[in-house]
């Protein structure tokens, strides 16, 4: 990251707007989770105020449920895969649309970005007919499928919009060294398009991990996670299992990215 | 994809202008007409099978009067589904509402997640990947439990009213910010803010700093340099960040039916009913195809009054 | 070129893995065992306990759930060849199956607990003289109300339309159902309705859409909003009565002078499907003792086993399901076979009102 504005002298006092905006946000987006793990502790059955005591039987619910613990699993697994496959692919076609120029560039482009507008529901009926069509169980593997596709479109315009900055006199110059096309692709190219790849990849990933609508068309015998929980939640009485689960996923992935960013640093 | 023809010829912006090294302009272009298969083939591919193939089974289904004999019956096309949504001029007014909230939805998300943008480009120093995963990673706990969550803040017997009448700041609990399509509207700026973000912050990590400190020692105003520079040269994030937000907000409905309440339906809820609940996939499909053509129609006027070329650089 | 390629293939090999790990393990193991069943059943009752004694019987079986979220999805999803071998759908929808060819006729005596299900069940279950469905669960639908906030609500329908409780009323999200309701309101015999009359429900409902707080769709969303004040007066099944007075929120649950409306869930096996041994072996665990019990513990449903009814001695559930009062079956109405007009024509009114 750069910090332009304090390579001049004339540099006004920074009065941290930004960092206090961005600050507000965060708490924002928190604090639901934040009365999620109040009410994953609370001795009802029932999310209301006031809390009725404490209590740790919800959990212990939750880890004894093997079918919530392996949708967890699943979910991880499904979102993992689609994002990465999204990625690569929505990599593929910004530098074809930002390098070559060629005839069916526009299709593509708008193929790609297509998704983004077919409802989910749509999407999802459309997929089990050409999973019924083409006789393949559904399974994880029909939920990844789906998802590459709606994370695609994300992944596209997020990345889409870094490479159009990349001057082209770079690959220019990457040839002149005596660079092959696809050296000049691995070395110039990606690493200045690198964050946005990162960024891509963490949309896809957040756009399959909680993802119910195609999910719930295309998983087979195993669910992923919010599949799992619209089938529990038919019944009121299992809510508070289900908050402390969807805590505890939650609980991983921020111990996750704060042990990544340590490391990180230390490197 | 099929129909194309000599890459290397017409690839490149400025590959091939005339100059030194011709040895390695042979070799550059074989190695780009190589490397532009690979590139083509796996996302046509996969768009095709996964995407293509299923849209046309879609519009295979609302050219059929009813569903029955299965998906792959042989029965003759009808256009009996579109007829009855011209009858319905409540559906295409639905429709035009989905449209202005997808709009305000898309702006407002815009302007707010600019300044967070910003922020994580030029503020937030070596830790910027953290603050940005931070921003994500809420989005990885069940919509549906979160929602609850606000529901159980905002409800009559939630935090803020029993704080409210407890204070004697209002007699009655206050009601609006539930079950309305103001609510909706609410959510779903809540919701998009944080994903608009990213395609600004990819926009904006590609200006290049020298470009501040050239135009900071020629004398230019802070507010001058981000007028001039910060904003045009994150024209393509931005408008890529909007669309991103209002085309899949066009069709939303799992928002709608979670805090929208009685009034609060969108187009998108009459989609899903039709798929879920009337057992009507054909009319369901057609709704969706109005929709589909809508919104691209909608999209391409509104690209071609910002001019299409900032878009792609 | 080769160490693209090669970065490439370590991608796609990290990626089968990673994918391919899953897969395998979702993959329907359906060479092996006993064979496979498939059904397609209501979210909620793919949880083990539900088919429990199907389970321990057969254990080697491949058992896959396919969701339905509605009556009119099981149906369209059945319509649209679903390869389910199981389906669940409720009084009101058999006869669609039946009309279409979708359900096989069954031979009662390959169905060991028959002789456990009551008669008024299993002839909601014929058509034609013909056993098609097995009953598994049943209960009510009524006026579930605050007896602080709303005390008066309690003996008839018209509740759910009195602007007393403006801003506070929450409706199931269905088209019958709600031509249920305001066909009783209106005082109009909901199997002869003309044109006109469905107008008029139409117009009942739009009315009623300036009181009606939200459209429920799933039994919690209503729980969480009755048990905050939010709601005063709903349509609701006796499962969220029971969540609510355990949890200690003044709830009543009304016999309206109109009378209850009843409900009955039933299994049916897919014609010509692959797996008839499994599927009439499912059905049949549907009805024993544990299963049955199962469904009316957690869901507070009643279960088509009448010995297992017999058998309840929880106060609460007896006065939640009503078993000990035997009038109110009298006042109760089972939901009619409707037409596949009707049923179109009910679905789009209730489309049309929420998009007025």
């Amino acid at each position: 990251m750069s910090e332009p504005a304090t390579a001049q002298p004339r540099a006004p006092k920074r009065i941290p707007v930004l960092g206090g905006y961005y600050a507000l946000l965060i708490a924002l987006l928190y604090l639901p989770i934040v009365i999620l793990v109040i009410f994953s502790l609370n001795a009802n059955q029932v999310l209301a105020f006031p809390l009725q005591g404490f209590t740790w039987q919800w959990y212990a619910q939750a880890l004894a449920n093997p079918t919530a613990v392996a949708a967890a699993r699943n979910s991880v697994l499904v979102a993992l895969g689609s994002s990465v496959v999204a990625t690569a692919l929505a990599t593929m076609v910004a530098i074809l649309v930002a390098r070559f120029s060629f005839r069916g560039k526009r299709l593509l482009l708008s193929l790609a970005v297509l998704p983004l507008i077919v409802p989910y529901i749509v999407l999802a009926v459309a997929l089990l007919l050409l999973f019924a069509a083409l006789d393949v169980n559904r399974s994880l593997w029909t939920v990844g499928f789906a998802h590459t596709v709606i994370a695609l479109p994300y992944a596209l315009l997020i990345i889409v919009a870094r490479i159009g900055g990349v001057s082209p006199f770079l690959d220019e110059a990457s040839a002149d060294l005596g660079a092959d096309y696809v050296t000049t692709l691995r070395r110039v190219v990606l690493p200045i398009i690198a964050p946005a790849i990162l960024a891509a990849w963490l949309v896809a990933f957040t756009a399959s991990f909680d993802e119910f609508a195609l999910a719930l068309f295309l998983a087979g015998p195993d669910p992923t996670l919010p599949v799992f929980i619209y089938g529990q939640l038919r019944f009121a009485s299992r809510l508070p299992m289900l908050i402390s689960l969807a805590t505890m996923v939650m609980a991983g992935t921020l111990t996750l990215a704060l042990v990544a960013d340590r490391l990180r640093r230390r490197s | 994809m099929t129909t194309q023809t000599p890459v290397a010829e017409r690839a490149g912006p400025s590959a091939y202008r005339a100059g030194a090294g011709r040895p390695t302009r042979r070799r550059l272009r074989l190695d780009r007409n190589v490397t532009f298969w690979g590139l083509v083939i796996p996302p046509s591919v996969w768009l095709a099978l996964f995407f293509l193939v299923p849209l046309v089974l879609i519009v295979v289904i609302s050219l059929r009067p009813d569903l029955r004999g299965g998906v792959l019956a042989g029965v003759p096309p009808t256009l009996d589904q579109y007829q009855t949504l011209l009858e319905k001029p409540a559906y295409m007014r639905l429709f035009g509402t989905s449209i202005a909230m997808a709009l305000g939805v898309a702006a407002a998300a815009t302007a707010l997640a600019f300044p967070i943008a910003y922020f994580l480009a030029f503020r937030a120093g070596r830790r910027a990947g953290l603050f940005l995963a931070l921003l994500l990673i809420p989005f990885w706990t069940s919509f549906l439990l979160r929602v609850m969550a606000w529901k159980v803040m905002l409800g009559s017997g939630g935090v803020i009213n029993s704080f409210l009448l407890s204070t004697g700041l209002t007699a009655e609990p206050v009601a609006f910010l539930l079950y309305n399509r103001f609510a909706v509207v609410i959510t779903l700026v809540y919701v998009w803010t944080p994903f608009v973000a990213l395609p600004i912050l990819a926009g904006l990590q590609r200006i290049d700093p020298t470009l501040f400190e050239a135009a900071a020692d020629l004398g230019s105003t802070p507010a001058r340099r981000f007028w001039r520079i910060v904003l045009p040269l994150s024209a393509p994030g931005v408008i890529a960040g909007f669309f991103m937000c209002f085309i899949p907000t066009v069709g939303e409905y799992v928002t709608p039916l979670l805090v929208g309440g009685s009034g609060g339906s969108m187009y998108g809820n009459l989609i899903q009913d039709f798929f879920t609940k009337a057992a009507n996939w054909p009319l369901g499909a057609a709704m969706s195809l109005v929709m589909l053509a809508g919104t691209l129609l909608f999209v391409a006027l509104a690209i071609r009054l910002i001019n299409p070329r900032r878009l792609v650089g | 070129m080769k160490r693209y390629a090669r970065s490439v293939l370590a991608v796609v090999a990290v990626l089968a893995l990673l994918i391919g790990g899953a897969g395998i393990s979702g993959m329907p193991t359906a060479a092996q065992g006993s064979g496979s069943l498939t059904v397609l059943d209501w979210a909620g009752f793919d949880d083990e306990q539900f088919w429990i004694d199907f389970k321990n019987a057969h254990p080697d079986v491949d058992v896959t759930f396919e969701m339905g979220a509605s009556d009119a999805d099981i149906l369209a999803k059945m319509m649209a060849g679903s390869q389910a071998d199981v389906f669940h759908p409720y009084t009101g929808w058999l006869q669609f199956y039946v009309e279409e060819g979708l359900v096989e006729e069954l031979d009662t005596s390959r169905l060991a607990n028959w002789d456990k299900v009551p008669e008024r069940f299993k002839e909601l279950g014929q058509f034609d003289g013909k056993q098609y469905f097995v009953p598994y669960d049943w209960g009510y639908s009524s006026v579930l109300y605050r007896t602080d906030l709303a005390p008066e609500a309690g003996d008839s329908w018209d509740a759910m339309f009195d602007p007393a409780y403006s801003g506070h009323i929450s409706m199931w999200d269905d088209g019958v159902a709600a031509v249920d309701v305001a066909s009783q309101v209106l005082g109009l015999d909901e199997l002869n309705l003309t044109e006109e009359e469905l107008d008029k429900i139409q117009q009942l409902w739009i009315d009623q859409r300036e009181l009606n707080l939200f459209y429920w769709s799933g039994e919690p969303e209503l729980v969480e909003a009755m048990a905050s004040g939010d709601v005063w007066v709903a349509y609701a099944w006796q499962g969220a009565y029971a969540l609510l007075r355990a949890q200690g929120v003044p709830v009543a649950y009304a016999n309206p002078e109109e009378g209850r409306h009843s409900w009955v869930g039933y299994y049916g096996i897919r014609a010509g499907t692959e797996n008839l041994d499994n599927a009439y072996a499912f059905l049949d665990g549907k009805l024993a003792e544990e299963t049955a019990r199962n469904v009316v513990e957690t869901f507070y449903y009643g279960s088509a086993n009448q010995d297992v009814m017999a058998s309840i001695d929880d106060p609460e559930l007896i006065d939640v399901l009503a078993i000990d009062d035997p009038t109110v079956l009298d006042r109760t109405f089972f939901s009619p076979a409707i037409s596949a007009e009707q049923r179109d024509a009910w679905a789009e009114m209730w489309v049309d009102v929420k998009a007025s």
